[in-house]
């Protein structure tokens, strides 16, 4: 039986039918041979038919021209395995640290799939205390830094003499010269790293002689250092607190923007500002300076002031201190005199605070401080500040030293002194190969590394292990937010592997992790990962009783300066001392008082410019005059652009710019972009830096580094086209856009003084003419957004905003806005979703936006910002209007209102008429005039064109493409993100939970979002303070953003007398009726 | 046949005869095109390719080679655009509303006029098209069922609005000047020799054989066509001017727009068929059709809509002033006294005074001075548009978004190129089309023509 065992397909095959038999000879039919097929006379009888023929041609057509149609597909590689706390989708955030060297900050990084993505400040509390002694502030510099980590031209090996090398070549042959070397020079910015210092300490160990560490910061502080050393015996920066001063006074210190500790103060400024608080206080803030500053621009009273005149006001005010009288120029007196004032009255809740980097006038300073007793109150003498430790004089002695042959081997390591160092003479020492072997650890062959012999490129901050003691009291963790992408080592492993420590660990190295961790080796393991989760710690302060005191010794010389032009070199809040002059976003972040774009230029008081024949307006056709200004032999020559609040007879240019001019790999977006593409080239065949570099301008008299000199100014022939942002200046005293007070104003008077409603007129029942207010006319139905659902809203005040630009760069980073470059901004075309709109006072007006007199307002004159005039820092985005323009006349629906009151854009349907951006009353809309994310004019700075540079892109939000609209969006994918992380946690959407990127950086809280649905939330609070207001409200368009009257602490007549009147004008209509 | 006042000047100058207005009309077809033709023919041809260079090159890059920006989103283009809509006013007013009040002057230039209005039309709609971003998904402001998950048009949008005015108007144009065509391509049918001609105008002529049924249908769709287009001719140019007038941009948000801008079409439009036909009369020999008096009527009418839209800039300036808006009166203002007063200027000089020389009857019977007026006219009429829609744009509420527009090459270029297909077109119109309605004129030779008019007894010989 077993062998009879029988398998079958089928009935049919088990039965042996016929039709199966027949069906099994043709399975494999060879009936009709190809032979016999195709020698078939009839084949060639039937042909296709014409019309058949014409059919499948066309279909064909057809069908290859609608395959070829299809775009190219870029193929999303899933995990294969789901790494631990990466959800695809979910971003992860790491509390870390931010320093360069210029800045420091308590950051969180936000990263999506392993990418950081964005860069915030960290405003979390730990039982009601900040992460951190910045307490959630940053720089656009710190936002902006992310982009760092995907730039291109970043160094991706160690270099020997300018060809790729391995680690193990350079690694032997650097340590064999450094532990044989009699001289090593180590030259770095400020190591506030406490395992850098002891790596630096190891490796000093290990060389035969001796090493000489050389901290040089390219913007130096010494002179506080040297002044309090004389002063108060020990050198040292102290911790200043702003937030504690009823009267601040700066003279030339930019210190919301760029002096000393930014990230620190502005958050503190801001707490004095607010008109409303609860102590009832508002700080009074006066500014002498050259140019007008970011801080200058918010200064109740400011004085423009020589750097020739510093020395005369510290000494005027500390004379009036002491109930004596001074002298100091006429111009000065007025605020001067205000000054002494208000210090009197406040005594110790004061902070008088300079910028000059020269000790005679610190010392005057700190005397200053003494008399007023802030020096114990503002001032805290005993949490010390570790950073800029630039030591002027050393680094001086350092380039003759190379000059004369000190040195063997020399380390750069985060410094660039051959950009930064005044007359140029560090580049001539190095070019000489005085010093057998120099070493650069920056991360780009720069101005110094191309110099080198070796470059070993260290992380980027993103991708390394670092910890920091900027304080006395605080200690913090900077950890990795990404692998190293190229094959860089940490600057903390390559000072050990040279010194013989420890072994090279690749591109998983442990080693900077391990030292860190040494340094914290009396903190359990537990504790060392809540101090890493945290990115810092507070340390106890060491309580010393009075133990520092203060002491009056002779001055220091004073700063000198001859006769001519005092020109000033001051640095802009972007590009700052020029560490990342290869940003695009930093480039293209307008300058917040000038609004110009990707350029440094000379500042002059348009009024002198008038008088000199220099030309004072400009757009996209018209250029600036060109002018030179030469120092000490030194000169530039760049465009002469007219700023407003100058001081005459002074002239600025920032710092920071002209890099890279002799071809140094920077960066791909350093560089000057030509109309079509690629790049401008220079004479040398080099592509053009941008700007020009004015550090060799700098004096180094009394061996300090002095930002001001004097020189000759001289007009040169041609034009040069400035981007500029804003080529108007000017608010034109519209109302209905900008309301300004004074704080005795706002604390006397009721609402309808200083923000009045707008009334139109109408008709009441009994047919008599009545004023209502706008909010009664409505021609449309409601929105259906109040008090169903949410609605999302806004509130801008316009008294804290310092016009920081904080909120700018962190929206494009947040929303992917395309970077445009020189040349698009030149043609008005920018794309920033959120702007600050900058307006000057004019003489018209008795504040911003408040006609001086409505009869004999000349438009004319209302055009030209003052003398010195106030300035209104004004955060402008899409106002999400609940009666938008925009969507009425948009042909397709593009843009449309969704139930919680956002003006909604789908890029997808949009068919790019620009109705909706003519129509939009705030020109908020921007529109993809290029396909930014592939057209050639893009590809040097557009990062979205940059294979490395698009990882920065922001997933949740879509790139667009050409020929769509734009704008705003309150940041949806934050809102959608909260929206489902509420419905999860099964809860309402809190108040705070969700938040824009602008409000999330602003050092001020300037900003608040929210629900205004909520009737607890901040948003309803804020918007239905007596200081809110709507801009364009007459429009009748409804937005949800609200902005809230500047209040100045100043004394303004002029002001009062309108404000007050014309509440008194009002209150006679009334009974009229 | 009407019989009409004798004291009326004749319409027909000359001892015209049924055969001689055949022969003056079908001559410039049937002979040989003069060297002039070939010569202006292949000036406008390459004119017009290069402005398909230029929109090409703007479809292939971006709308960013236009000069406009941030704060500007129209401006030559728009400008363009209602131009040459306006323009074509002239072909329907003559053609439908003259014909509706029994106007015999305007069977002489009605069939020009038409054509005119066609190829404006043609022109002006070019530019809502290549203004857009993203024209290949264009065909989504029409309303036709799609898979977008029911997307549908914006109903509130002017924008769209102008799609259905401006193609409503084009193709009522485009019927009612085919339907005057018929009988003449039908005598240019008998008429023709080479079989080619003779092909084509068969086609053409849609079998027309002159019974007395089709006379009376032709007369019966003309009038129902001239009653449709009537409507058109406020409503198109209302429309066009809702773009701006149910905007909330000053200077733009004017309730005085709709006839405004009916009025300023129309006067453009009858500058430009008089710009067209003082040459065309004179190169086809036309001088008994076209003449004097027709240039005077076209006068008359340039004058009065000349006037209406003086007293509408005046009404503007008054009301910017009187509505004491601040917004309203700084627009008006700085169109007068902005960076761009010369636009403003140029516009005043061209469309208020130019017009009013025509009270003069030595000047609005001098050709010369007609044809210059006429250019002069247009000029003005361009920048009535431009400062409208720039001076408005480029300072509007906030002053940091303040700008000013400059035009790129290829802005030009696009205008240019315009022009030159729209002569392109006009110039094979009067090649190979009649340029007067032949048949029609010949309907008022016994009432209008001169010899019948000095002797009325004339026909009785003839």
């Amino acid at each position: 039986m077993a062998n009879t065992k029988k398998y079958w397909k089928g009935i049919d095959e088990l039965n042996e039918t016929k039709s199966f038999q027949e069906s099994k000879e043709s399975e494999f039919s060879q009936s009709n041979s190809i032979e016999s097929f195709l020698a078939d006379d009839q084949l060639s009888e039937s042909s296709t038919g014409r019309r058949d023929f014409l059919k499948f041609l066309g279909f064909s057509v057809a069908a290859a021209t609608v395959a070829a149609c299809e775009a190219p597909v870029i193929k999303a590689v899933p995990y294969v395995m789901k790494p631990e706390n990466v959800t695809p989708g979910m971003p992860t955030w790491y509390a870390s640290t931010y320093y360069d060297g210029a800045s420091y900050a308590s950051i969180l990084v936000k990263t999506r799939e392993a990418r950081p993505i964005f860069i915030k400040g960290n405003k979390y509390k730990k039982d009601g205390k900040h992460f951190g002694i910045t307490k959630g502030s940053v720089t656009p510099s710190i936002i902006a830094s992310v982009l760092g980590v995907y730039d291109s031209e970043r160094l991706k090996s160690p270099l020997k003499g300018g060809k790729k090398s391995s680690w193990g070549t350079v690694d032997k042959e650097i340590s064999a010269a450094i532990q044989n070397a009699n001289k090593v020079a180590l030259i770095s910015n400020t190591v506030i790293s406490p395992s850098t210092i002891d790596a630096i300490s190891e490796l000093r160990s290990a060389v035969k002689g001796d090493l000489e560490h050389i901290q040089y910061d390219a913007i130096s502080y010494s002179a506080i250092r040297k002044a309090n050393e004389l002063n108060f015996g020990k050198s040292f920066i102290p911790s200043y607190d702003f937030s504690k001063a009823k009267t601040i006074i700066g003279v030339n210190a930019d210190f919301l923007s760029t002096w000393l500790m930014p990230t620190e103060f502005a958050a503190q400024y801001g707490e004095t500002r607010n008109p409303e608080s609860d102590s009832g206080w508002m700080s009074k803030h006066f500014q002498f300076e050259s140019v007008m500053s970011v801080t200058g621009s918010n200064a109740d009273y400011r004085a423009m002031t020589k750097p020739s005149e510093e020395e005369a006001v510290l000494k005027y005010i500390l004379a009036g201190l002491r109930g004596m009288t001074g002298t100091i120029p006429s111009n000065l007196k007025k605020e001067a005199d205000l000054a002494i004032k208000s210090l009197q009255e406040h005594g110790k809740e004061s902070l008088v605070v300079c910028g000059t980097n020269n000790t005679g006038l610190q010392q005057l300073v700190n005397e200053i401080n003494d008399q007023t007793g802030a020096n114990k109150f503002t001032i805290d003498l005993y949490n010390e500040l570790f950073m800029f430790q630039s030591e002027d004089e050393k680094m001086m002695n350092f380039v003759k030293g190379i000059e004369s042959g000190k040195y063997d081997v020399v380390l750069f390591y985060n410094s660039n002194p051959v950009y930064s160092f005044p007359k140029d003479s560090l580049k001539k020492a190095l070019k000489s190969k005085k010093v057998k072997v120099t070493v650069s650890l920056n991360s780009h062959s720069d101005e110094t590394g191309s110099l080198c012999t070796y470059n070993c490129p260290d992380h980027h901050a993103l991708e390394s292990w670092a910890d920091y003691r900027p304080k006395t009291s605080h200690y913090a963790i900077a950890q990795p937010t990404i692998r190293p992408l190229h094959d860089t080592a940490s600057a903390l492993e390559s000072f050990l592997v040279w010194s013989g420590k420890v072994e090279r660990g690749g591109k998983d190295s442990t080693v900077a992790y391990d030292k860190i961790k040494e340094t914290f080796s009396n903190l359990s393991d537990a504790d060392f990962k809540m101090v890493m989760h945290d990115s810092c710690v507070d340390l106890p302060q060491p309580m010393f009783e009075d133990t520092i005191s203060f002491s009056k010794k002779n001055l220091e010389p004073m700063p000198t300066i001859g006769k001519g032009v005092e020109v000033i070199a001051y640095q802009k809040s972007a590009i700052g001392a020029g560490i990342h002059a290869n940003n695009p976003w930093l480039h293209e972040l307008p300058d917040p008082i000038t609004k110009v774009t990707w350029d440094n230029y000379i500042t002059m008081n348009p009024v002198e410019m008038r008088k000199a024949g220099y030309k004072t307006t400009y757009d996209q056709e018209n250029g600036l005059s060109m002018a030179k200004v030469a120092v000490d032999g030194v000169s530039v020559t760049l465009p002469i652009y007219p700023l407003p609040g100058q001081a005459p007879g002074t002239v600025g240019i920032a710092l920071g710019y002209g890099r890279g001019g002799n071809g140094e790999k920077i960066g791909k977006s350093a560089y000057q972009t030509a109309e079509y593409g690629g790049y401008e080239v220079s004479k040398n065949g080099k592509p053009k830096s941008i700007g020009a570099n004015v550090f060799p301008m700098l004096s180094t008299d009394n061996n300090e580094f002095y930002y001001s000199n004097s020189g000759t100014l001289t007009k040169v022939d041609g034009e040069y086209i400035i981007a500029a942002t804003q080529i108007h200046h000017t608010v034109m005293g519209r109302h209905s856009i900008v309301r300004e007070t004074t704080k005795e104003i706002f604390d006397k008077k009721g609402k309808e003084a200083y923000n009045p409603a707008h009334t139109l007129q109408t008709l009441d029942d009994d047919l008599n003419h009545v004023e209502k207010p706008v909010s009664e006319f409505d021609i449309w139905d409601a929105h259906p957004v109040e008090n169903v659902g949410h609605r999302w809203g806004m509130s801008i005040d316009l008294s804290s905003c310092i016009g920081c630009s904080n909120c700018l760069v962190a929206c494009q980073s947040e929303n992917n806005v395309p970077v445009v470059g020189k040349d698009e901004v030149r043609r008005g075309r920018e794309m920033h979703w959120l702007r600050i709109d900058r307006y000057f006072a004019s003489d018209e007006e008795a504040a911003v936006g408040t006609k001086k007199n409505k009869d004999s307002f000349s438009y004319d004159q209302a055009e030209i910002a003052a003398l010195n005039p106030k300035v209104v820092h004004m955060p402008m985005m899409c106002q999400h209007c609940n009666h938008a323009p925009c969507e009425t006349v948009c042909p397709v629906a593009a843009t449309t209102h969704s139930n919680e009151g956002l003006n909604q854009m789908t890029y997808n349907r949009c068919i790019g008429t620009r109705y909706c951006s003519n129509n939009c009353p705030y020109k908020v809309r921007r529109f993809n005039w290029f396909n930014y994310p592939s057209y050639k004019k893009f590809t040097e700075i557009n990062p979205a064109q940059d294979d490395l540079g698009r990882m920065v892109l922001n997933p949740d939000v879509t790139v667009r493409s050409r020929g769509v609209m734009e704008k705003c969006s309150f940041c949806v994918q934050r809102i959608q993100a909260t929206k489902l992380k509420s419905k999860i946690d099964n809860k309402k959407v809190e108040d705070g939970s969700f938040s824009t990127a602008c409000a999330d950086v602003c050092p001020t809280n300037a900003i608040v979002v929210g629900d205004w649905n909520d009737i607890k939330s901040e948003i309803r609070t804020s918007s239905e303070s007596d200081r809110s207001y709507q801009a364009l409200e007459e429009v009748g368009i409804r937005p949800n953003v609200w902005y809230k009257v500047k209040v100045r602490n100043e004394q303004n007549n002029l002001l009062s007398k309108l404000q007050v009147e014309k509440k008194s004008h009002h209150g006679s209509n009334n009974k009229h009726h | 046949m009407q019989k009409e006042a004798a004291i009326r000047e004749p319409l027909i100058l000359g001892h015209k005869t049924y055969h001689d207005i055949t022969e003056d009309v079908c001559r410039p077809i049937e002979d040989k095109a003069p060297k002039m033709w070939y010569i202006l023919f292949g000036i406008a041809l390459i004119v017009g390719l290069y402005g398909v260079g230029c929109i090409l090159y703007l479809l292939g890059t971006g709308v960013g080679v236009w000069g406009l920006n941030k704060t500007i989103g129209w401006a030559w283009d728009i400008t363009n655009f209602v131009w040459w809509v306006g323009i074509g006013h002239a072909g329907t007013l003559i053609s439908a509303v003259l014909l509706l009040f029994r106007q015999k002057w305007r069977m002489a230039i009605n069939r020009s006029a038409e054509a005119m209005t066609i190829f404006a039309v043609f022109m002006a709609g070019l530019f809502p098209l290549i203004h857009m971003g993203r024209l290949w998904v264009g065909y989504w402001v029409l309303p036709i069922p799609n898979q977008f998950g029911s997307l549908w048009v914006n109903f509130n949008s002017p924008l769209l609005w102008d799609v259905f005015a401006i193609s409503t108007y084009l193709s009522v144009s485009l019927v009612f000047w085919y339907i005057g065509l018929i009988p003449d391509f039908a005598t240019i049918r008998d008429r023709a020799k080479k079989p080619v001609a003779k092909k084509m105008y068969t086609i053409l002529s849609f079998g027309w054989s002159g019974r007395a049924k089709h006379w009376n249908r032709f007369e019966m769709v003309s009038l129902v066509l001239a009653g449709l287009a009537t409507p058109l001719v406020f409503s198109v140019h209302s429309i066009v001017s809702f773009d701006f007038a149910t905007s909330v941009i000053p200077g733009w948000h004017t309730t005085i727009f709709p006839p405004y801008f009916v009025a300023g079409a129309v006067f453009s439009g009858f500058a430009m068929v008089q710009t067209l036909l003082l040459i065309m009369r004179k190169a086809m020999s036309l001088e008994a059709y076209i003449h004097t008096k027709h240039v005077e009527y076209m006068n008359i009418v340039i004058m009065v809509t000349g006037s209406i839209v003086g007293t509408a800039y005046i009404t503007e300036l008054f009301i910017s002033w009187y509505s004491g808006v601040e917004y309203e009166a700084y627009a008006f203002l700085n169109r007068a006294t902005g960076p761009y007063w010369w636009a403003y200027f140029a516009m005043m000089t061209c469309n208020v005074i130019s017009p009013q020389l025509m009270w003069f009857r030595k000047l609005r019977r001098s050709l010369l001075f007609t044809f210059f007026i006429s250019i002069v006219v247009n000029i003005g009429m361009w920048f009535e548009r431009y400062v409208i829609i720039m001076t408005s744009l480029h300072r509007d509420y906030l002053p940091s978004s303040w700008s000013m527009h400059y035009p790129s090459p290829i802005d030009i270029g696009v205008y240019i190129g315009t022009i030159g297909l729209f002569f392109t077109f006009f110039l094979l119109f009067a090649r190979f089309f009649p340029v007067l309605a032949l048949n029609e004129i010949k309907s008022i030779l016994k009432g209008s023509g001169q010899s019948y008019k000095e002797s009325p007894d004339y026909h009785k010989n003839h």
